[in-house]
């Protein structure tokens, strides 16, 4: 009886979700792939075009480039994170004054809108008015100082580094956690042994840590491959192009240049290339789990 | 054993002292900006304290450069688009979670497919529906797409808090003859509390920090969300001359969050770190 009066309400519960859910999700979701095979019209008029838009990818050296800096992106963006990331983590599990200070200045970037913290850096990037240029020219570096958005070289990691200040709260969240978790006893056994801090984080803890390490990678991989926002604003994608990445460049075709069909492709291709990436370095990374 | 000790704990005050450091400087010299004026900012070095605070920048900023409108909207759309998205979901995950029937498993999946699907495949097909519907460039639009786009974290989240509240509540309830509308309302929502109250800080966060769908979504400038608008802002700051208006603009747009995340540190760190995890 009062089963059956439960069933009665699942499909009326399930219903506004599933609609929003339809509308804005699935139902443009299916439309991507319709549209990567459709060349666009300004006036909005489609026609099929087949895989036309996939070949014209193979060979078009603007895409070539952004998907290097894309993978260039993700490797700087890869060193600049879990060095830092691993150390503070590390750091947050020693018994220390302050905590919850150093928890919340760390932290506290995340929950500013990429905007924000995009704007702020692009002013202290600023060779004048900024804070690096000026800061080093006071100590006496004023020669290795340079216009660091400006500069083809410097500008990707330069981006990099602002992506990663702002989201590395998250993972040395996560990363202490997993500090948190590791076994105390073995620890205590190791120091009983005479081990000093340092053998005891590359022996025993790395070691330990493997597995959480490679999901945060592959976690790392999915994120960047997919940058956006401080790219476009601190950069635009310059100077020369040398910023373009996938995420810029399906942007400026699809919005600027109405070229609706031919930014899906990019888009499903850099869904192809991040699933087999992570497909690999999931096995490649696989390894039999230790026993301690 | 003491020297290595000490050695080590130079080391740990040397790694958090650095980190903390430069994230407070970033955040004192936008203050600091914020607080001069133009000519100050082009003729002191950065960190020279502002003379006089000019805090006629942020009024300035609020009514000239319409941050104040800016603001309006955000609050409008980030407050609209949580209830709808924590409300609808709070419906949805109730069956899912707690009456068994025989799709539970798919439509939980469908929902969490949601988590998984990047946004480089969906932005230019849902540009285009909005098209269709006549909801490109509303606030509207975006208050729905913001919804939908926190329903999988929500259910999730909410679908694990119902599942560890104890099974005989259901039971109890309708022996004592309510029906099962009653009993969600009744019983189960003030249950809930917690798991609501950590989906509906996250949604909000994330609903007002959002830039990308804004961009690609609303183009008239009196429909702009904060971090849309206070983008505009720098591209205008870039061939003008006007910048401490738009450092008192980041200032007005991080303090809400920055207040949210003081008061509730814990929440809000759970919970974005469990949204992160997601992929």
């Amino acid at each position: 009886m009062h089963r059956l009066a439960q069933r009665r309400i699942i499909l009326p519960f399930l219903l506004p979700a599933a609609v929003l859910l339809a509308l804005f999700f699935l139902y443009p979701l299916v439309r991507t792939v319709g549209i990567s095979l459709s060349d666009w019209t300004r006036t909005g008029n489609s026609r099929f075009v087949g895989g036309a838009n996939y070949t014209a990818l193979l060979t078009d050296p603007e895409y070539r480039t952004a998907l290097k800096n894309t993978f260039a992106f993700t490797f700087i963006g890869g060193c600049l994170l879990f060095p830092p990331a691993v150390a503070i983590a590390w750091a947050l599990n020693q018994p220390i004054r302050g905590e919850k200070f150093f928890r919340f200045v760390i932290f506290a970037p995340v929950v500013l809108s990429a905007a924000v913290v995009a704007l702020m850096w692009k002013f202290i990037y600023h060779p004048t008015l900024g804070l690096i240029s000026p800061a080093m020219a006071e100590v006496g570096l004023g020669g290795m100082a340079r216009e660091w958005l400006g500069d083809p070289l410097t500008a990707l990691p330069a981006v990099a580094f602002t992506t990663v200040w702002q989201g590395i709260g998250i993972w040395v969240v996560l990363l202490s956690a997993g500090f948190e978790r590791l076994p105390r006893d073995v620890l205590e056994a190791g120091r009983v042994d005479g081990a000093g801090e340092w053998r005891l984080f590359w022996s025993v803890m790395m070691p330990l840590l493997y597995d959480l390490l490679r999901i945060l990678l592959v976690l790392w991989i999915v994120q960047s491959m997919q940058a956006f926002a401080f790219v476009y604003i601190m950069t635009g994608g310059g100077p020369f192009g040398s910023t373009e990445v996938v995420g810029t460049l399906m942007y400026r075709i699809a919005i600027d240049q109405t070229e609706f069909g031919y930014a899906a492709a990019m888009g499903v291709v850099l869904v192809a290339i991040l699933l087999a990436v992570t497909a690999i370095l999931n096995k490649v990374l696989k390894r039999d789990d230790l026993e301690y | 054993m003491s020297t290595d000790g000490r050695r080590h704990h130079l080391l740990i005050y040397l790694v958090l002292g650095t980190i903390a450091f430069s994230a407070a400087a970033a955040f004192a010299w936008v203050l600091n900006v914020s607080l001069k004026t133009n000519q100050e900012f082009l003729g002191t070095r950065p960190w020279t304290i502002a003379e006089d605070f000019h805090f006629e920048n942020y009024l300035n900023a609020w009514t000239n450069a319409d941050v104040g409108a800016y603001f309006g909207n955000s609050v409008v759309v980030s407050i609209s688009a949580t209830v709808l998205g924590v409300v609808v979901s709070a419906f949805a995950a109730y069956p899912i979670a707690r009456i068994p029937f025989r799709a539970n498993g798919a439509v939980l999946a469908i929902f969490l497919m949601g988590l998984m699907v990047p946004w480089m495949v969906t932005f230019i097909p849902l540009y285009l529906t909005l098209q269709d519907f006549g909801l490109l460039d509303t606030r509207i639009g975006l208050v729905l797409v913001y919804a939908t786009y926190n329903l999988p974290f929500n259910i999730f989240v909410l679908t694990g808090f119902l599942r560890t509240l104890p099974r005989e509540l259901e039971e109890a309830a309708a022996m004592d003859g309510a029906g099962p509308t009653v009993t969600f309302v009744r019983v189960i929502l003030p249950l809930l509390g917690p798991g609501l109250a950590s989906v509906t800080i996250i949604s909000f966060l994330n609903n007002w920090n959002e830039f990308f769908y804004a961009l690609v979504l609303i183009h008239s400038p009196s429909k702009m969300t904060l971090p849309l608008g206070l983008f505009q802002l720098g591209q205008a700051a870039d061939y003008g001359t006007n910048w401490v208006t738009l450092f008192a603009g980041m200032i007005i747009t991080a303090l809400p969050v920055l207040i949210v995340f003081a008061l509730l540190q814990k929440q809000v760190t759970k919970g974005l770190t469990a949204g992160a995890l997601k992929g």
